[in-house]
This record gives C-alpha cells, sequence and structure tokens, in this order.
C-alpha cells in the first residue's frame, strides 16, 4: 500500500489531499477563495498568494488528520509544480519541499493539467457513461481503456490530448485565444452576471432559447481545408457584445444590463455555440484516433449541457469526475503523482515552480 | 495590417498599452504585432496566466504580452514580476493598462480602441513621450507608405 500527500495551490484554491493506491481518496480538503475574489470579478494574484500562505499549513494537518494518517505514514509527497500563477505555485512547492526534507520523503511534482486527466482514475464507476454497454449500476468498476481522447477544459486552459498508457500525452489540438472557461468568464461579464461566470451562464441558460441567437461555430480548418483540432472563443465573445448592443443601443459594458436584453436566451445560446464546437471536435478526435474512452476534466466539466451532450453523441464511453473533482484539488495530484511514482520518477528538493509547463514536453 | 506594422517598427524597451473595452480587439491587434515582429508563435490570451512570453528567430529578444486586468496594486505588480519585466529589456504589449497606470513609465505608446461597428474599430494612438513618438511616426511611414 502507497500513501500519498497532494498538495495544489496553482490558482485561487489552497487543497491537501491523502490517496491510497493512487485511487482511494481518504481525505481531500480544498479551501476556496472564490468569495475572495468574487468581488473583483476575477483572481487577483497577490491576495491569492497571501491567502495560499494563510491556510496551506491548517488545510495540510486538516488532510491528514481526516485520512487518519499521520506524516510518517506518507510514502510520498506530490505537488503541483505548474502550470499556474507562480506566485501561487511557490507556496505549495516550499510547503511539499520542507515537509519532504524535514521527514526524508521523496517528492514528486505533478503537472496542474495532468492532475485533471487523473481525476477520472478517481471518479466511481457511477461517472461512465456507455449508451451501448449495459450500464454499470452494480457498482462494478471497469478499468480504464486507453488509447483515450481527453478534452481538458478549465478556465486557463482548453486542450485536446490523446492519452496512449500512464504519462503518455500526444497533444491534438487547443484553444488560439481565449480558454473555454475564460469565455464563460468574459461573457458572463458581458452579460452582467457573478463571477465565476461558468455556474452563472448555465443558471441562466436553463431558463433560455439556444436557438434565440445564432452565434458563430468556429471550426477551424487547416491547410488543406480539413478541420483541426483547434479552438477559438474570442470571435464569440464579440458577437455576443454585437449582439447585445443590436437588442440595447446604449449597453456599456461592466454597467448593469437593461430589460432590452434577453439575458437567459442569450446564455443559453452561447452555451450552446460552446458546448457543440467542443462536443464535435472531441468526438471527431475520438473517431479518428479510435479512441476507446473519451474524458471530460477541469473545471468546465462541471457543465450539464457539456456532459450530457458529450454522452449522447459519442460512440464511446464517456467519463467525467464528480463535481468535487471538475474544479481544483489535491486528490487529482496525488494520483497522479503515485503513477508517476509508481514508474520510479522522483525529483530532488532543487527543482523549481513552472508557470507555463505544457503537458507534453 | 494595422498591428503588423507596428510590430515591425517595435524595439527593445518599448512599451505599447492598449486599452479599449471587452471584445475590443486587443489580442487581434496584439497578434497582428507579434506576427510584425516575427514571433514564432502566435499570441493566446494571457487572462488566465497574466504574462505570455514571446520569442523569435532572428535575435534574442523578447515580446511580452501581458493582461493587467487583474492587477490593482503596486503589489500586484511585483508579485507577478512586471516590474521586472518593465525594468528589463525586451518589447512590452500591455491590456488594461489604465489598471498599472501608477507604475508605468512615462514614455509609452498608448492605443485608445474603439468599437464604431460590428467589424469597425476606431484606434487613436498617443504618444507620450520621445521614444513612443518616434515609434508613432514610424509606424505612420510604414502604415501609409
Amino acid at each position: 500500500m502507497t500513501l500519498v500527500l497532494g498538495i495544489e495551490t496553482s490558482c485561487d484554491e489552497t487543497a491537501a489531499a491523502v490517496v491510497r493506491d493512487g485511487e482511494d481518496i481518504l481525505s481531500n480538503i480544498v479551501a476556496s477563495q472564490v468569495d475572495l475574489h468574487a468581488q473583483y470579478g476575477g483572481i487577483f494574484p497577490e491576495i491569492a498568494s497571501r491567502a495560499h500562505i494563510e491556510q496551506i499549513y491548517p488545510v495540510v494537518e486538516q488532510a491528514l488528520e481526516t485520512a487518519g494518517a499521520a506524516l510518517p505514514d506518507v510514502d510520498v509527497i506530490t505537488v503541483t509544480r505548474g502550470p499556474g500563477l507562480a506566485g501561487s505555485l511557490v507556496v505549495g512547492v516550499n510547503m511539499a519541499k520542507g515537509l519532504a526534507l524535514g521527514r526524508s520523503l521523496p517528492i514528486v511534482g505533478v503537472n496542474h493539467l495532468e492532475g485533471h486527466i487523473y481525476s477520472l482514475w478517481l471518479a466511481g464507476p457511477e461517472y461512465r457513461f456507455s449508451r451501448s454497454d449495459s450500464p454499470s449500476a452494480d457498482g462494478e468498476h471497469i478499468p480504464i481503456e486507453f488509447p483515450v481522447v481527453i478534452l481538458i477544459v478549465s478556465g486557463g486552459h482548453t486542450e485536446l490530448v490523446l492519452m496512449t498508457g500512464h504519462g503518455e500525452y500526444r497533444r491534438l489540438g487547443g484553444t488560439l485565444d481565449d480558454a473555454a472557461g475564460e469565455a464563460f468568464d468574459k461573457v458572463g461579464r458581458l452579460l452582467g452576471l457573478p463571477y465565476p461566470g461558468g455556474p452563472s451562464i448555465q443558471r441562466e441558460a436553463a431558463q433560455g432559447n439556444p436557438s434565440a441567437f445564432d452565434f458563430p461555430r468556429a471550426w477551424l480548418r487547416g491547410n488543406q481545408g480539413k478541420q483541426n483540432f483547434d479552438f477559438s472563443f474570442s470571435g464569440l465573445k464579440t458577437a455576443v457584445l454585437r449582439a447585445l448592443k443590436e437588442c440595447d443601443p446604449e449597453y456599456v459594458t461592466d454597467e448593469p444590463v437593461s430589460e432590452m436584453i434577453p439575458v437567459v436566451d442569450m446564455a443559453a445560446s452561447f452555451q450552446a455555440a460552446v458546448v457543440e464546437v467542443l462536443v464535435g471536435k472531441t468526438i471527431r478526435a475520438a473517431d479518428e484516433h479510435q479512441a476507446k474512452e473519451i474524458f471530460i476534466a477541469g473545471g468546465v466539466s462541471a457543465n450539464t449541457a457539456l456532459r450530457s451532450a458529450m454522452v449522447a453523441e459519442a460512440g464511446c464511453p464517456v467519463r467525467v469526475p464528480p463535481l468535487s473533482l471538475c474544479t481544483d484539488n489535491a486528490a487529482m495530484i496525488a494520483s497522479a503523482g503515485y503513477f508517476r511514482f509508481s514508474a520510479g520518477e522522483r525529483d530532488d528538493l532543487s527543482f523549481d515552480v513552472l508557470p507555463t509547463w505544457p503537458l507534453t514536453r | 495590417m494595422l498591428g503588423r506594422s507596428l510590430g515591425t517598427v517595435l524595439q527593445d524597451g518599448d512599451i505599447i498599452c492598449l486599452s479599449g473595452t471587452l471584445g475590443a480587439g486587443k489580442t487581434s491587434l496584439m497578434r497582428g504585432i507579434a506576427a510584425g515582429w516575427n514571433a514564432n508563435e502566435r499570441p493566446t490570451s494571457p487572462t488566465f496566466t497574466l504574462v505570455n512570453e514571446y520569442h523569435r528567430q532572428a535575435d534574442a529578444q523578447r515580446l511580452f504580452h501581458i493582461d493587467a486586468y487583474r492587477l490593482n496594486s503596486p503589489e500586484d505588480v511585483c508579485s507577478t514580476g512586471l516590474d521586472d519585466i518593465l525594468a528589463a529589456y525586451g518589447v512590452v504589449v500591455i491590456e488594461w493598462p489604465e489598471r498599472i497606470r501608477e507604475v508605468l513609465p512615462v514614455d509609452v505608446l498608448w492605443a485608445d480602441i474603439q468599437i464604431t461597428g460590428d467589424s469597425d474599430r476606431a484606434f487613436t494612438f498617443s504618444a507620450r513621450g520621445p521614444r513612443s513618438q518616434q515609434i508613432l511616426s514610424d509606424l505612420k511611414n510604414r502604415y501609409t507608405g
């Protein structure tokens, strides 16, 4: 048995977790700063960094206590090394190094995006959706089969990745401008909805008509006119802005929106445009690479319209993380770190944070 | 074309401020600047990372793309390393520059982007020192000539 302590401070969540053998969560503690940043409509780096410093120690203690473990029981310490905000990453990495040094424990630095992928190793059988197989409602665990096509969608990332084995990735495409989650945040701001934009837009969209506005779908084609696996959401943001001005010529961003604006229909039509492209490209990638499974990971994977459209249209099983593992957490870091540790990887204590670390090196 | 022309006349130490509302086209203009400057990669949004850095084949010069929307204090500027970037050599393009006005050097080229129609934009440049005046006159020659 291997006990892994995971630490994650790449953005605005201070998190620590204890995971057994890469798949069993013994504790998963997340101290969120959302309330702290909501008033500003985004994450402010200096505030985030200070909040991490205040919370990291109690969060790690609580993770150990909830798991019924003490530091000497831990076999390896894993920590997010990047990508993320430098001032935030450094808090978690220094904490991890301190613990590793003090207890002479091995340490493994983990890529945050790889962490999101491994949130699927922590998801139970009820998070595997398949139209063809009989449902695994009896709780039978069906092991993950490679190759897997993974859509990572969050506030900072939109990546389509082919995974052929543990730690083996090929990037198929990604966003050319705004990340999907960023588009939700920015359109939420345009519509005068509270930050973060993802949940706000999903809430409004539930009451709106997704065909009310015909917002553009950027399918993006390569040189031979063949669709590629890249994404673009910047034009969609501009299209929403244009629609806002057509509904209300007096519209000004960051001022309360007037009653002339059908917020619910705009939210629904915007969400439909994002979901259609994300799902369409993911499924085409899965077909092209004969994927055995599709994963959706990252904060935007919490979006129910995205989940149901993917499950409805995919030709292979789709796995999504439970809501508690969609957003940033340390259990996924511990799981990813466990598989690297099992493969013999160790970092020495001199490693630094990597704020722009791509998944595929 | 405007961004591309601007990109060709920039040198180490130049600071370009792009001011305009959401959807005005700040990142699009930056993409033109990067193309004109001969960047190896196509810029993506710096909103999440706050700072993106680009390189080119020709020399060791660097191009920084900054989103200052979430920076609202001199401490923020310090903790993101922006103070170092502004002090170091390289070309710096800043979106939402009004957020960090107090820490910007005097001699910057300031571009205001106004949305004037569906796909029409009006650009107003103001040169705030001798170097930015030089950039503006080079841009004029390049863009109209």
